[in-house]
């Protein structure tokens, strides 16, 4: 917002949650086509002058109303972005391409796809297939498959080692995804902004505990450094963006003794402020001037 | 006997969820801000006291705008 509004680029802020309220709708089908406009905090825009969508892990739809409900959700959702995504304006990230994007079984294939070097998985819930995977691969790590985490009590899921000794029978009450683990020398987080690809290496500690395999759970006194991206990497992340319909990207790798960099996720909407203040990257200045480019989509 | 992975899970951490932020939302500014009217996304070192960690994938404290 702050480098948008420093470029004189107008700028509407919304939380489609306060649609109907705070943030007002309206569009005409008309000779002329789709005339509307989109209101929220004293500023409108007309959905034909609309550049760019940017959309940051936006409210459900009709949620703040007073009289919210299901139906609401689906009508105020399917007004918003059905006339939004009518408008000519680029999406970092299009909702339909950024809904397939979560699902991380699909991530793993399109990474294969796309050449990208991944870590023997298994998702199953059959306890005999993981058993197998476990005597095949011997050191494996378990994390969600989702991505998710249990709300109800809130918990957290880290990807975990699994214990030499683990019973597998629990893997018929809900599906597993089971992964060999990779033993890293660094945590790799490429952000790939429009064309544009940002790389930060963060080094494993020579004394961390094997079971330090989650990144965002491990202790560690090391900063996140930008490194140049390998060009067998480049080229499978930028299939992987083209085939995947995203714009932005955070993608996560585990880089061997070797210098292999392991795919184990692409997150649409992964947070990068972490890495800019590590790292000096401008990655925010790259997504500002992403959205920022006049011109249609593609 | 519960799901495989939740024998790995562990409690979630609420102390940033629950702590009172050092910003507000300026709805005119489209912008957070912090007490003194400055623009909270230029502070530093409360971008890395606050919302610089690495996502836990949870937490509900994000500062990317």
């Amino acid at each position: 917002m702050d480098r948008l509004d420093a470029r004189g680029v107008p700028v509407v802020r919304l939380d489609p949650a306060d649609l109907p309220g705070a943030v007002g709708l309206s569009g005409e089908y008309g000779q002329g086509g789709l005339r509307g406009t989109l209101s929220a905090g004293g500023r409108r825009v007309g959905l034909g002058a609309l550049r760019s969508v940017w959309v940051r892990r936006p409210g459900v739809a009709g949620s703040g109303a007073p009289e919210a409900s299901a139906w609401l959700t689906q009508e105020a959702s399917q007004a918003l972005y059905g006339m939004l995504r009518g408008s000519a304006a680029r999406w970092m990230n299009p909702p339909e391409a950024a809904y397939l994007a979560r699902h991380k079984p699909w991530q793993l294939r399109l990474a294969q796809e796309c050449g990208l070097p991944v870590p023997a998985t298994l998702i199953t819930t059959v306890p005999d297939a993981a058993r197998d995977f476990a005597r095949r691969h011997r050191d494996l790590v378990v994390k969600p498959v989702s991505g998710s985490h249990p709300q109800d009590p809130p918990l957290v899921v880290p990807t975990s080692r699994v214990a030499p000794d683990a019973d597998f029978d629990a893997v018929a009450l809900g599906p597993t995804l089971l992964q060999r683990r990779v033993v890293k020398s660094a945590d790799v987080r490429l952000t790939a902004v429009g064309d544009r690809l940002l790389a930060a290496r963060k080094e494993v500690s020579p004394d961390a505990a094997p079971e330090d395999v989650d990144v965002r759970f491990a202790p560690s006194a090391q900063a996140w450094r930008a490194v140049g991206v390998p060009r067998s990497v480049a080229a499978g992340v930028r299939g992987y963006l083209d085939a995947a319909r995203l714009a932005y990207g955070a993608f996560d790798f585990a880089e061997d003794a070797e210098g292999t960099w392991w795919f184990l996720e692409c997150n649409q909407s992964g947070q990068f402020a972490f890495v800019e203040l590590d790292t000096g990257q401008p990655i925010t200045e790259a997504v500002a001037s992403w959205l920022a480019r006049p011109g249609p989509e593609r | 006997m519960r799901m495989f992975a939740l024998d790995y899970a562990r409690p979630a951490e609420e102390s940033e969820v629950t702590a009172t932020p050092a910003y507000r939302y300026d709805p005119l500014l489209q912008l957070n801000v912090l007490d003194d009217g400055r623009i909270a996304a230029r502070d530093r070192a409360l971008l890395r006291e606050l919302g610089s960690t690495t996502s836990t994938a949870g937490s509900k404290t994000h500062f990317d705008d």
